[in-house]
């Protein structure tokens, strides 16, 4: 099920919280309702963890995590890498790496077995990443844009990227990550998939300006339900999204 | 998203009497009052024309935004226009505004006018009774507005309570004979709560609600009941509905009591669909037959019956249902919106706007990617399939090893061949005596150089580890510049003698020191320079350091005596008198007095 929910007014909650499937990473904030929202849908399965990273809330734009390990950029404190290694199982491996753009969340986007990176990203960083997180990297631009972090967000089951991706892109894209892709937004028609929208293999969160028709696509495509499969997108969805969107 | 037409923001249009108030208090307010005759006459003139123009731009201000505040009936949707022209008719709306701009122009020359007079004003008197009969004209030519004034804040009040429909969004518009249950299916499927009562015309204007179908948000405007009568005996009531009608792109639900509670039969309501018809052109449209509770469709006369089968001969659908009992309202709100939908997304396949989200509408899936190995059950990669081979032996097991030996190694078909032809060769050499030739004697001068090449060999060896027991030490590396001079020609050649090496006749080796390169001479004449060896062409001024200080020795004294004084400073890394400082934080004297947080006085 996808849930709307909020971080002090903000609705980029992609920002404030890193989702995988063993694991969550929330941001402290001045309300604890936020991590609320977490909680309740996941603490029976999975453990929900308060953290900052560089003494900064924007967690997610600066870690990159999946069920094998979580990246940390070199700005992170000691106190806060320890805070985190005691959290979390030991399964997960933890690692800081040196990298000039650090807010690795933007740069990089990834599930449990592909990562798409910016081109310009470190050697030593990919190699990294490979290591940790256990991932195929491939350097790749999402719409013409580097920010692959950014523009999109997928799990094991599916993704979404820039609405405006063609789709000579999406197919490609499709094809290296090995899941179902759609263009599609979040917040009421924002572009930034991956900071409005933090989505795991049976849970997805989304910003509170989420509209219903866009919440459908999420629904659909991450398969967050029994019911749900991509392919209602072109076939029951198909009028309600060319109602909305012309 | 926010509807365009939203008329909730028109400013208040006040009465003439108070517009005039209003304005003359701010001329008041906003300009100087205080003249005197003994003033120049052009100060005098100066002060009344202001007032004059002041209370003409203020006029004149006001009169524009209600200009520019009320819709203009020519660029608003014909829905609205429409909408205007019968609740508030469109001839007397477009006098009231045209009155109010003509008012605007007539202030706007009665100022000019006064203010040229003004000028030629003599006397602070005459001025005076200027500036009065200009404010005078304007608020009279006010007065005469009072009507339009009167009407247009009606119309602004009825304006900002219509209800927010848009034009252009998914619309269910519902129609029907007085009392048929129009205001009961909205109530149904939205939130509306418009008022229903057991009489006709209950509903006298347009209302709007909001339904889900979709993930979309659908508009359903509630009209009021329609007669069947020609259009110009329609009241204002009805032409609302007729609006709707007309303009709004919506679903038409035709919604009709079969049960013939409402005072109407099926005939007349038959009839009234048929002359109201074609208003339902190019537009998706639903017979809808209420009151099923009390009678069905079944159970009409047969005569009643073929009139709804009229509707279903010509390809009208008509569906049952019942407000009362809810019996069919949803299939009836589904089976309308889906088929506006349809109706929508024709219109929109056709035009140029759907390719823009065209790749928006496609799912991208997954292609197995190139050489990857299916790792399912019974299927596995087949290197063999495509062999250039005989079929029978495609599949054939071929050993690595064989008895130890790698077969690949036996693969050549002449390898015996060349073994032989190797053989014979390296006999050919042995016989040729390659190999018998012993090693030669050093000669020797190549004895010598052997001797001296060890000896160097061995003191580097000795010298590199002199310098790393020296560095061991963790004594700070000085630079050389910094260090006494330990390279010397003279030092070079005795180490160099002590090597072994012959220095005596290296005159062409650069050993010796050159001559300096620079291209600077020494200046050929020297500058004069006073007892302090100050050069006399240089400022007189005296630098500070150097300032109450009688002569070299002790300006180096001072300098010493300074220097000295900053070392302790410096090793610190103390504070010096330079630095700031705040000596008590609080002091008393600032911080005590009758108030909690000092004197009255001090801030």
């Amino acid at each position: 099920m996808a849930v709307r929910v909020q971080f002090e007014n903000n609705n980029e909650v992609g920002v404030f919280a890193k989702l995988t499937n063993v694991y969550c990473l929330v941001a402290i904030g001045g309300s604890e309702n936020f991590y609320s929202v977490f909680e309740s849908e996941l603490s029976d399965t999975i453990p929900v963890i308060h953290t900052s990273v560089a003494g900064c809330r924007i967690i997610g734009r600066l870690t990159v995590a999946n069920r094998h390990g979580l990246l940390l950029p070199n700005s992170t404190t000691d106190q806060e890498l320890q805070h985190i290694r005691n959290s979390l199982p030991d399964s997960v491996k933890i690692q800081r790496v040196e990298e000039r753009l650090s807010a690795l969340g933007n740069v990089i986007a990834c599930n449990d077995y592909v990562a798409l990176v910016h081109p310009d990203l470190d050697k030593e960083t990919e190699e990294v990443l490979a290591d940790t997180l256990n991932v195929e990297v491939f350097r790749h631009t999402i719409a013409g844009s580097v920010l692959t972090g950014s523009y999109c967000a997928f799990s094991n089951q599916g993704g979404i990227v820039h609405p405006k991706t063609t789709v000579a892109d999406q197919d490609e894209l499709s094809s290296l990550l090995q899941v179902p892709l759609v263009a599609g937004t979040v917040n009421r028609g924002s572009d930034v998939i991956g900071a409005g929208l933090v989505v795991n293999d049976w849970s997805a969160f989304c910003g509170f300006d989420t509209t219903a028709t866009e919440i459908s696509v999420i629904e659909n495509v991450f398969r967050l339900n029994e019911a749900n499969q991509p392919s209602v997108i072109t076939t029951d969805m198909r009028e309600s999204l060319i109602e909305t969107l012309t | 998203m926010t509807s365009q037409y939203n008329f909730k923001k028109i400013v208040i249009v006040p009465t003439a009497k108070d517009f005039i108030d209003i304005v003359l208090s701010k001329t008041q307010r906003k300009t100087p009052t205080v003249v005197h005759k003994q003033y120049k006459i052009s100060r005098i003139r100066q002060f009344y024309m202001r007032k004059v123009k002041f209370s003409q731009q203020t006029f004149h201000d006001k009169l524009s935004t209600i200009l520019t505040d009320f819709p203009k009936l020519d660029d608003i949707h014909p829905f609205y226009a429409d909408l205007m022209n019968v609740l508030y008719d469109k001839d007397h709306y477009k006098l009231a505004l045209g009155q109010i701009n003509i008012a605007l122009h007539l202030i706007d020359n009665v100022s000019k006018d006064y203010v040229r007079l003004l000028k030629y004003g003599d006397s602070l008197y005459r001025c005076k009774q200027l500036k009065k009969a200009a404010l005078g004209r304007m608020a009279t030519i006010m007065k005469r507005q009072a009507q339009s004034l009167q009407y247009l804040e009606q119309v602004r009040q009825h304006l900002s309570r219509l209800p927010s429909i848009d034009p252009n969004t998914r619309t269910l518009l519902i129609c029907g004979f007085p009392n048929v249950g129009k205001s009961s299916f909205i109530n149904k499927i939205t939130r509306a709560d418009v008022e229903v009562q057991p009489y006709a015309f209950t509903t006298k204007s347009l209302f709007v609600g909001h339904t889900d179908h979709r993930y979309l948000r659908w508009q359903v405007v509630d009209t009021p009941g329609i007669l069947d009568h020609p259009l110009e005996n329609r009241n204002t009531i009805e032409m609302q509905a007729i609006a709707a009608l007309a303009h709004l792109r919506a679903a038409i639900l035709y919604v009709m009591d079969i049960s013939e509670q409402c005072g109407h039969t099926i005939e007349q309501q038959v009839a009234l669909f048929e002359s109201i018809k074609p208003l339902f052109a190019n537009k998706p449209l639903l017979v809808v037959l209420n009151k099923t509770d009390v009678i069905r469709l079944e159970e009409l006369k047969p005569e009643q019956k073929t009139l709804i089968q009229g509707f279903i001969d010509d390809d009208i659908p008509v569906m049952e249902m019942s407000t009362l009992s809810e019996e069919g309202v949803m299939n009836v709100k589904t089976e309308a919106c889906e088929r506006l939908l349809a109706h929508r997304i024709e219109v929109k396949i056709k035009s140029k706007k759907v390719e823009g989200i065209l790749n928006r509408l496609h799912v991208a899936v997954p292609k197995p990617r190139d050489g990857e190995v299916e790792l399912e059950d019974d299927y596995s990669l087949d290197l063999k399939k495509n062999y250039d081979l005989p079929a029978d032996f495609k599949y054939d097991v071929i050993p690595e090893f064989w008895e130890g030996k790698n077969i690949a190694d036996y693969i050549d078909p002449d390898i015996m061949a060349k073994l032989e032809e190797l053989e014979r060769e390296e006999e050919l050499r042995i016989e040729s005596g390659v190999y018998d030739k012993e090693e030669e004697e050093l000669d020797e001068e190549e004895k010598e150089i052997h001797r001296l090449a060890g000896k160097i060999r061995e003191k580097k060896a000795i010298i590199a580890i002199e310098s790393r027991i020296g560095r061991s030490g963790g004594a700070p590396v000085m630079p050389r510049a910094g260090r006494k001079r330990e390279r010397s020609v003279s030092r070079l050649r005795t180490e160099f003698e002590e090597l072994g090496v012959d220095m005596s006749n290296k005159g062409g080796a650069h050993f010796s020191r050159t001559k300096s390169r620079s291209a600077s001479r020494p200046p050929i004449k020297k500058a004069r320079s006073d007892s302090t060896g100050r050069v006399s062409s240089s400022s007189r001024v005296t630098p500070r350091d150097q300032s109450g200080i009688r002569n070299v020795e002790l300006k180096a004294k001072a300098k010493k005596m300074g220097h000295k004084a900053q070392g302790k400073m410096n090793q610190f890394g103390k504070a010096g008198e330079a630095d700031r400082h705040i000596a008590v934080k609080m002091p008393r004297h600032l911080y005590s007095g009758k108030r909690g947080i000092g004197k009255t006085d001090r801030r």
